[in-house]
């Protein structure tokens, strides 16, 4: 349910009303009964009753312990350490000589949980499904590869339809499925997986109800060494509500949801164990829509001046404060660069390029004057050619935190003479919106890779814009597409750096969405059980439960039962 | 028994109409099932993997008429399509999985506040403008109007968070697996005291309400009179003379108010986690679930329809002056 990955996020605070708490009685486990077997209980999506479905092309009905847990990834990259590749089923990718393709070094003797070999078969056949079945395309390896070859069992070589050095990055959402059962469904769409064959740790599931499920132990798992945990258990939870009625009852270890002054209503309820760390995520923006339909609105977003005085009646700290409950972090930089991709900060992209990032309603006002937007008799601006301005922000219903921090967007761009609104339709209305293109101006997130390339890529390039919902403004600069191109065809971390820093600057100087905060990742534990928590003492990765997060497996791997 | 076929026309006509009304509800929301299941998708969905999801599900996206024959068709299959949300799960799966846990829910709710509202209606009747019925009475209105969403939330935050007396969520304690067992039986009656207790306020008052009234009347009757006059005991005139025959205008009432108790199990059922029609309905509706919303409001008139058509009949039955002469 999640705007870019916020889109669970924010389905996950649907209902503001913390008063109502909650349900869930996961009344006491049998004590010591199973003191033998460690059962990690953990919270990664909210459902009313669970369906046993673990089809992994299956975006929308998969259970969201699918990936990572049941399909072993080929190789993840961590973003809290540069972007660096963690090898899992592959040991190694390398860029042919003219970058039009890559080769993947699979494991030897890997297997599949129902002990047949796991090989580069298995990873040409998923390819393909996905190439002839658009339905299952949930990496995009159709606008991406031309045709994949098996020079050997061990190595996959896959031929690009261009140049493009990001490619092993969205491959990390692939999940190789086993050949040998996947050739007999003859609807892999409409397919449950209920009993699947998997690669990771934990395929078998032992239980299945409505109100719980549990997956356990692969036992032909190849990192079986690294793996001390021998169940996962999944309670069904329906909210945030009931959240926080079950969290008294100190049963789960691994949380992924937002819960209010969580200090008061978790941390001390068990104050030596319960802990979390919610470090910003990616930047959340106010997007303007530059193929408005709207001559006087389109005149104003074009206009640098605009732009800035919009971002000057931004009151960024209190849209963290009252609106995220202190969650969120400002974002005070012109270039929107997220927190956790501080290594890749371009100092000469700030400083004086950050003038227009405070909140400061006289300058916005004074920019506006001079830039020659009159105020008229009902106190709102018109465009220098004379066009009335007046939109609506669309905040998708039930994002309360979201739809708070839009208000005081507006009360601040109304003090600045700029006739703006709220609009909160349906998330589904909110979503086609933004793809046909009729909406004035939003305030989105959009989803960050392991490197900051891709969400600058995927929401600022003209071959993206309006095609995905992370990429609303329609934003088309010929020379930040040069250099995209530049970025994908460079294979050196040194000229990847250089080149983004590059992108930094344009993006600094034309300032085409106004950032205004990074929203928190959700991530809560208790050490009752299990040790080997990520916490802001151990920065090492994100620590997420959730399915956008593929550095949940190594984290999984950390955990060992307190014995 | 005979049902006159003017009543059955009405059924009928009833019927027709909640038919349409259920066919055009889902299609006056804005949004529509194949958006909602891209929205579905998340942000990860291509471009090219969204263009086929809506070619597989183009379906819905036909004109008005032809969905409308292709729903009378299911209709008379009792096939009543596949879920959105729950796909590739059909909707009389989805809805089988919840029916019998609201069921259960009403039920019981029903039959514990018909015995505590029918004795509490005699009992002020009897006595009316005693000191019991001014105190009942008044307390049936406070019970009637209060939102079910209200008692829900209170006796969820007493009961179950405060006090921990209760479970605060599900059918059955989720580590037991369903089993004609006492373990079992027990779970599932501790997690249905809360919601059967957020139900029943309502009911009982209505129930009290109905009956004081119905049994007022019914005290006013000779045979009443003459049944005192033979020295009976209080407790006979009152519930083998008077509540019995006073019960009949409870049990219309009954099947009058079944759509408003299915309302109010709607909210129990979202706030107790408790997995029913109710919560079902809720989260289809969320989803944009067009097949599941439908066929939910057309078990919930059937129903209603269906309980209405069951009194006319138990009337005729128990009503010896209704009984026409065959």
């Amino acid at each position: 349910m999640r705007s870019s990955k916020s889109l669970f996020r924010h389905m996950s605070m649907r209902t503001g009303s913390a008063a109502a708490t909650a349900l869930t009685a996961l009344t006491a486990f049998g004590t010591g009964s199973a003191a033998a077997e460690s059962v990690l209980t953990m919270h990664i999506e909210e459902q009313t009753s669970w369906v046993q479905n673990f089809n992994p092309f299956d975006l929308a009905g998969r259970r969201q312990s699918t990936m990572d847990f049941i399909y072993e990834p080929l190789v993840i990259f961590n973003a809290e350490d540069g972007g660096k590749p963690v090898f899992r089923l592959a040991t190694a990718y390398t860029f042919s000589k003219d970058m039009k393709s890559v080769t993947y070094t699979l494991r030897p003797d890997l297997k599949w949980s129902d002990g047949q070999p796991l090989t580069s078969a298995d990873v040409k056949y998923t390819i393909d499904l996905m190439l002839k079945n658009a339905a299952l395309d949930t990496v995009g390896v159709g606008e991406t590869v031309a045709s994949v070859e098996t020079p050997s069992a061990t190595e996959v070589k896959i031929d690009l339809k261009a140049v493009n050095s990001d490619f092993p990055e969205t491959l990390a959402d692939l999940a190789v499925v086993p050949e040998h059962i996947w050739k007999d469904v003859s609807d892999p769409v409409a397919f449950k997986n209920e009993k699947p064959v998997g690669s990771g740790p934990m395929t078998e599931l032992r239980r299945f109800t409505p109100q719980v499920y549990e997956q356990c132990r692969n036992p032909n798992y190849w990192d079986a060494a690294s793996l001390h945990v021998d169940c996962l258990r999944l309670p069904q939870i329906s909210g945030n509500d009931q959240m926080l009625a079950i969290l008294p009852e100190g049963n789960m270890d691994w949380i992924g949801s937002f819960i209010p002054q969580i200090d008061k209503t978790f941390v001390a309820l068990d104050a030596d164990h319960n802990g979390y760390w919610q470090p910003p995520a990616e930047t959340v923006a106010f997007q303007m829509n530059f193929k408005s339909g709207n001559d006087g609105n389109l005149e104003a977003y074009k206009d640098l001046n605009f732009r800035h005085a919009f971002s000057l009646a931004m009151d960024r700290k209190s849209m963290v404060d009252i609106a995220g409950f202190g969650y969120p972090v400002v974002n005070e930089h012109a270039t929107g660069l997220p927190p956790r991709f501080e290594s890749w900060r371009n100092k000469q992209a700030e400083g004086d390029k950050d003038a227009f990032m405070g909140f400061d309603t006289e300058k916005a006002n004074k920019i506006l004057d001079d830039a020659g937007y009159k105020k008229g008799a009902d106190g709102f601006r018109t465009t220098p050619s004379g066009k009335p301005i007046a939109f609506p922000i669309i905040v998708p219903n039930g994002w309360t935190d979201w739809i708070d921090a839009v208000q005081i967007a507006v009360e601040g761009l109304r003090a600045a003479g700029i006739n703006a609104s709220v609009a909160t339709p349906e998330y589904e209305q909110w979503r086609k919106e933004i793809i046909d293109g009729s909406f004035e101006v939003v305030m989105n997130s959009r989803a960050d890779g392991a490197t900051p390339f891709r969400g600058y890529y995927q929401s600022l390039s003209t071959a993206y814009g309006g095609r995905i919902t992370g990429a609303p403004s329609r934003y088309s600069n010929p020379k930040l597409d040069a250099l995209f191109d530049q970025y994908l065809q460079a294979t050196s971390d040194e000229d990847h750096k250089k080149i983004f820093n590059d992108i930094q600057l344009l993006i600094a100087d034309d300032f085409p969405v106004v950032p205004v905060f990074n929203g928190p990742t959700w991530y809560q534990f208790s050490s009752k059980r299990f040790t080997g928590w990520v916490t802001d003492k151990d920065p090492v990765m994100n620590p997420e439960d959730h399915d956008n997060n593929r550095m949940r497996l190594m984290h999984l791997l950390r955990l060992k039962p307190v014995s | 028994m005979r049902i006159s076929s003017r009543r059955l026309g009405v059924y009928a006509v009833a019927l027709a109409f909640a038919i349409v009304v259920n066919f055009i509800l889902p299609r006056l929301m804005p949004g529509s099932p194949v958006d909602a299941m891209v929205a579905q998708l998340g942000p990860r969905a291509t471009p090219a993997a969204v263009e086929a999801i809506k070619a597989r599900f183009g379906a819905v996206d036909q004109p008005m008429l032809w969905q409308f024959a292709d729903y009378l068709k299911g209709l008379a299959t009792f096939d009543l399509g596949v879920s959105v949300k729950y796909y590739p799960q059909t909707v009389v799966q989805v809805l089988g999985r919840s029916a019998l846990w609201t069921v259960f829910l009403v039920t019981t709710a029903i039959i514990f506040s018909l015995c505590v509202g029918v004795v509490l209606g005699a009992i002020s009747a009897w006595r009316r403008g005693g000191r019991f019925d001014t105190i009942v009475s008044p307390l049936s209105v406070i019970m009637i109007s209060v939102p079910p969403v209200i008692v829900a939330l209170t006796t969820l935050f007493v009961f179950a968070v405060s006090l921990r007396w209760f479970p605060v969520g599900y059918a059955y304690d989720p580590n037991l697996d369903p089993a004609f067992n006492f373990t079992f039986a027990g779970s599932v009656f501790a997690h249905a005291i809360l919601p059967v207790l957020t139900l029943s306020p309502f009911l009982i008052g209505e129930f009290q309400t109905t009956m004081r009234s119905s049994m007022i009347s019914v005290l006013g009757e000779d045979y009443v009179t003459m049944g005192r006059a033979k020295g009976l005991s209080h407790l006979t005139v009152m519930f083998g003379y008077g509540a019995r025959n006073a019960m009949l205008p409870v049990l219309t009432n009954l099947a009058l108010m079944l759509g408003a108790v299915f309302g109010g199990s709607i909210v129990t059922e979202i706030v107790f986690n408790y997995p029913g029609l109710g919560l079902t309905l809720y989260t289809a509706s969320i989803a944009r679930d067009y097949p599941v919303i439908q066929g939910q409001l057309l078990l919930m008139t059937l129903a209603t329809l269906g309980a209405n058509f069951l009194v006319d009949m138990i009337y005729g039955l128990v009503d010896p002056r209704l009984r026409e002469a065959a």
